[in-house]
């Protein structure tokens, strides 16, 4: 079915879903959703599938038109969005007519929301997701007067109009912390660089996208390389290039690189950094694996009981 | 075997690196592929994805599902009986390629800096058959080596922030064919017009690491004809092991 027509695309505009496992053995990133949690609300708030496509957008701008009757959600960043004449509701479902129009008119807080639609945005999967990746010419950034279509469903599946409670929502006002696991190449610099690693403010450069974040700040001290021979590169990995600069890859970062790592951010961090921009701060906090591991169960059994809930 | 290689150790929460001696070469990278078409054959359950690269392959894993000490685990059982694992015969591409300054920026740096003409450059170069290490960076990029010591030439000081797809090129004893127009700071004296990444099959390249590429001169018109070609129709012979 036709959903809508992009009125306009706004600042940056992409489809995401849960991204690609298991192709980096390829070279292909994983993509998806930078703020995974919140696309999934998106998707949990219409009944949908978690992995049904949702758009990602950026910043400000985009501008769309429904085309027919369809249930929509927006969850994520606040980027200040309008139905028509009165404000859009967030973290819940609501239904667009034929006709009315949905505007992010600004940013608030975070910095990218997620557009679901009921049964999810109809665009054709390659090597099994239907994620945007830009570099590797997968999909594209939405065009102006460009039309989506949803995917069909099931008419008796129909969302729900429950809202998604306070305590679900996540506080993108908390950035500023982010933990980290030391390694794998942390001992490729010397005390007095972990030391300026651990205890320095970096803000986050305009030179910052789905790959990477690249900071400002202090220069960690390196004791040999920066260059290791080039070995695989995990989500959220952080690398020092040769200026001493901390570089946080993301969800459409390489593959393998050749740059020593030192440290990997926590997973349980990744959906804050995807709501971050540049200009924003962030301070780099050791916690150990088991400590890592204990946070990401407690997000787990959250996330469990907010499916329960939203049942 | 060394005693102290490999070194086994987790990496964040599901990960585990596992790297063996600390050098560029074939004898070692093939520890690495022996690692991973071994552990592919196994069965843990948890387990995501295994990736060779140089000389460490990493090993993910969803921490939920299984911890690190069994994973660990797999992996010793699997490295104790590295040198029985064999892995698929290698084969070998030949990638027709039209060498010339318009098509390879770098043509006449290079020449400069070996002291060859470039028609020498273009002659050592398009003889070698370089293998692959692994497939990696971004969309399926092949990481080859063995370029002849008469061609290492470092790599650009500033990386050239636009350099088309296909474009082939090397840096020190490294070699690639650009899979999609990149930034990049090695040098490139050619171009190919056969795609060598394609999104829309699975997988994504028909190249594996342990295969070999040749870019055998050819004219202009020559090669983007053969662009209109399936990669596979470019797989040469079956090299012996």
């Amino acid at each position: 079915m036709k959903a809508f027509r992009i009125l306009n695309p706004g600042v940056q505009t992409t489809i995401q879903d849960q991204g690609r496992h298991g192709l980096m053995k390829y070279g292909i990133p994983i993509s998806g959703a930078m703020d995974q949690r919140s696309f999934v609300i998106a998707n949990l708030l219409l009944r949908n599938p978690d992995n049904a496509a949702a758009l990602e957008t950026t910043l400000q701008g985009l501008k769309l038109q429904a085309l027919n009757k369809v249930t929509m959600s927006i969850a994520g960043a606040d980027l200040d969005p309008w139905l028509n004449d009165q404000p859009a509701p967030q973290w819940t479902a609501f239904t667009m007519r034929e006709g009315d129009v949905l505007y992010f008119k600004k940013r608030k807080g975070g910095l990218r929301a997620y557009v679901g639609v009921k049964g999810g945005i109809d665009v054709p999967e390659v090597l099994g997701s239907r994620s945007t990746y830009l570099r590797g010419n997968i999909g594209a950034t939405l065009r102006e007067g460009q039309i989506l279509k949803s995917c069909s469903f099931s008419p008796g599946d129909s969302g729900g109009e429950v809202g998604l409670p306070q305590e679900y929502r996540p506080d993108f006002d908390r950035a500023g912390l982010i933990r980290v696991i030391m390694g794998p190449q942390d001992d490729y610099f010397t005390p007095r660089g972990i030391d300026t690693f651990l205890n320095s403010i970096y803000r986050i450069s305009p030179q910052c996208d789905r790959q990477a974040f690249r900071t400002e700040g202090p220069a960690v001290e390196i004791a040999k390389g920066p260059d290791i021979i080039s070995d695989p590169i995990p989500l959220g990995a952080v690398q020092v290039t040769g200026d001493g600069r901390p570089v946080i890859l993301l969800r459409d970062a390489q593959a393998t690189g050749g740059y020593a790592k030192i440290a990997i951010v926590a997973r349980v961090e990744m959906d804050s950094l995807g709501q971050m921009m540049p200009g924003d701060t962030i301070r780099f906090q050791r916690i150990d694996r088991q400590r890592a591991l204990d946070l990401l169960s407690e997000e787990t059994q959250r996330l469990t009981r907010m499916r329960d809930f939203l049942k | 075997m060394s005693d102290t290689y490999p070194v086994i150790r987790a990496v964040a929460e599901g990960s585990i690196l596992v790297e063996y001696e600390e050098e560029v070469s074939l004898e070692v990278n093939r520890k690495a592929r022996q690692l991973v078409f071994g552990l592919e054959q196994v069965s843990c359950p948890g387990l995501e994805e295994v990736i060779p690269t140089y000389r460490s392959v990493v090993v993910y894993f969803d921490p939920l599902q299984v911890d690190a000490d069994t994973v660990r685990g797999f992996i010793e059982d699997v490295n104790a009986n590295l040198m029985e694992i064999e892995l698929p015969p290698p084969r070998l591409f030949r990638i027709p390629t039209t060498y010339s300054s318009t098509h390879g920026p770098d043509l006449m740096r290079v020449a400069e800096h070996t002291g060859r003409t470039p028609d020498e450059v273009i002659q050592i170069f398009s003889a070698g058959a370089y293998p692959v290490y692994f497939l990696g960076f971004i969309c399926s990029l092949a990481y080859l080596g063995g370029v002849p010591e008469v061609l290492h030439v470092p790599r650009l000081a500033t990386p050239r922030p636009f350099v088309p797809a296909g474009s082939v090129g090397f840096a020190g004893p490294q070699a690639n064919i650009l899979p999609v127009d990149s930034p990049s700071g090695f040098n490139y004296i050619g171009r190919t017009f056969v795609a060598v990444y394609d999104p829309r099959q699975f997988p994504p390249t028909l190249i594996r690491p342990g295969d070999s590429i040749q870019c055998p001169a050819v004219c202009e018109e020559e090669a983007r004809l053969a662009g209109e070609k399936y990669l596979g129709e470019f797989i040469e012979s079956f090299q012996n092991t």
